[in-house]
């Protein structure tokens, strides 16, 4: 337990990797590590938000708190391997210094931050189920810290992919002489120069990659919470592990914005 | 597996047989590459409603139509590479082009997941056709960023290229647009029977396209 709590706090306060690991390639923390901390996590957030079911007037269910707490770290698990091929393509397109395994420990990481950061909102989760009979607030709650945490996930990786190209000044004497003649300019070696000479500060494909990163993650986790809903468990209806296919997360979102917003 | 793997790193880094203007063109990798990756996207794209025949048919059409388009340009690009004095760095712009074709194939080969897990869902067609139109995008970004990299030194010792890289994009997209219009459907109308071409499938995408803009 305590080793767990450890793992758990060292990740919090960025202690899984240092810079220089990051920028030679490596991350710190074992995989294993980073994915068991991302199922408790995610089990004990799921279970918090499958409390709306036990505590609704109609289908009570404690069955909804056991597929919540199975379902949760499982959307974020099943996104990432849907999307880690396309990640990494986009990655490896960037040239960045993280290879496969490492990449794939990268993201691990922003997973674990999400999910345990998602586990400390649990309680709060919990108070409201409590004292809310509201299913749109409750879908709204549990947006926005799902949105916060995935906010938090995404700044620890955005900051870990700025270390992981981060090259330092180089000196003068480092500075490779400039090349002067059409000859010393020759296309075959021309990859080499390009990667000897030392980066600007202001790199810009940390950034890109995080954008595209984000599009490709985000696209893929909405509509995989989509097929694995129902999280929450509507009033009224009796207890599915899930629903029938169709539509899309985007349309769900709307029109339980438009329904809170009405006040149905 | 694993030097399968390592060929697929390799491109989309720009490294070993595929680093910009050095050595031979991997002609039969680059291949693969579109075979493999283009059907895989296919079939992807063809699994909306689960249907099997549908599925083998996009598989087919994508890496044909990946290698078509390629094949129909690669003449005029000679020829404007010769008009614009670049004849002697032809064999290292056909180089980026086709490792370009090839990146493209294997970063649509990695998105299949994505479209499969929408058809999965049981998502609307036009749904379907936007994501699969915003995840070619994607594709073609990472094939410009492939073909920048190619181009870089070619651009930094002539200028001209510039020119040459334009005239291939504009060529390419082009003939691409025309060619997936052909080969239509990919992902497959509901109702509709999986066929190789639709009936009237020999019509221009910008007759049609234009005649719809104007309301006619």
């Amino acid at each position: 337990m305590s080793v767990a709590w450890s793992a758990a706090d060292r990740l919090l306060r960025g202690k899984w990797g240092t810079s220089e690991e990051l920028a030679s390639g490596r991350v710190g923390m074992g995989a294993s590590v980073l994915l068991g901390l991302g199922l408790v996590g995610g089990a004990v957030y799921g279970a918090a938000m499958g409390l709306f079911g036990v505590l609704r007037p109609a289908h009570a269910t404690g069955k909804q708190v056991l597929a919540d707490a199975l379902k949760l770290p499982l959307l974020f698990l099943l996104t990432l391997v849907v999307a880690f091929p396309s990640l990494y393509a986009f990655s490896a397109l960037a040239d960045s210094k993280l290879r496969f395994v490492q990449t794939l420990k990268l993201l691990l990481v922003a997973i674990a931050v999400n999910l345990v950061l998602l586990a400390s909102f649990a309680p709060v989760t919990a108070f409201f189920t409590v004292s809310t009979t509201s299913y749109s607030f409750m879908v709204l709650l549990n947006v926005a810290f799902l949105v916060l945490s995935g906010a938090v996930g995404l700044a620890v990786l955005s900051k870990a992919l700025r270390a992981v190209y981060f090259q330092p000044e180089p000196s003068n004497a480092a500075l490779p002489p400039e090349a002067s003649s059409e000859g010393e300019r020759e296309l075959g070696s021309s990859a080499e120069p390009r990667r000897a000479v030392a980066r600007p500060r202001s790199d810009p494909r940390p950034r890109r990659i995080f954008i595209a990163w984000f599009a490709i993650y985000g696209l893929v986790g909405s509509q995989m919470g989509w097929i694995l809903r129902p999280f929450i468990g509507a009033p009224g209806m009796e207890f599915q592990l899930f629903r029938a296919r169709g539509g899309s997360f985007f349309e769900g979102f709307l029109t339980a914005l438009g329904q809170f917003l009405t006040g149905r | 597996m694993r030097a399968l793997l390592r060929d697929v790193d390799g491109l989309l880094r720009g490294e070993h047989d595929f680093a910009a203007g050095r050595g031979r063109i991997p002609w039969v990798r680059v291949a693969l590459c579109v075979a493999s990756g283009g059907a895989l996207h296919g079939a992807a794209l063809g699994s909306l409603h689960a249907r099997l025949d549908q599925m083998c048919v996009s598989a087919l059409k994508l890496p044909l139509l990946i290698a078509s388009s390629t094949a129909l340009c690669i003449p005029s690009f000679y020829a404007i590479n010769a008009v614009l004095g670049l004849r002697e760095d032809f064999s290292a712009a056909l180089r980026g082009v086709l490792a370009t074709q090839a990146t493209v194939a294997v970063v649509l080969a990695s998105l299949a997941p994505i479209v499969a897990l929408f058809s999965a869902s049981a998502i609307g067609y036009r749904e379907a056709v936007a994501v699969d139109g915003a995840l070619y995008c994607a594709a073609s970004v990472a094939g410009h960023v492939a073909l920048a990299r190619h181009y870089r030194p070619l651009i930094a010792r002539r200028q001209r290229h510039a020119w040459a890289r334009l005239a291939w994009l504009v060529l390419y997209w082009f003939v691409t647009i025309q060619l997936a219009w052909l080969l239509r459907p990919f992902v497959g109308a509901p109702g509709m029977p999986a066929t190789f071409l639709r009936s009237g499938a020999w019509s221009n995408a910008y007759v049609v396209l234009t005649q719809a803009f104007l309301g006619s």
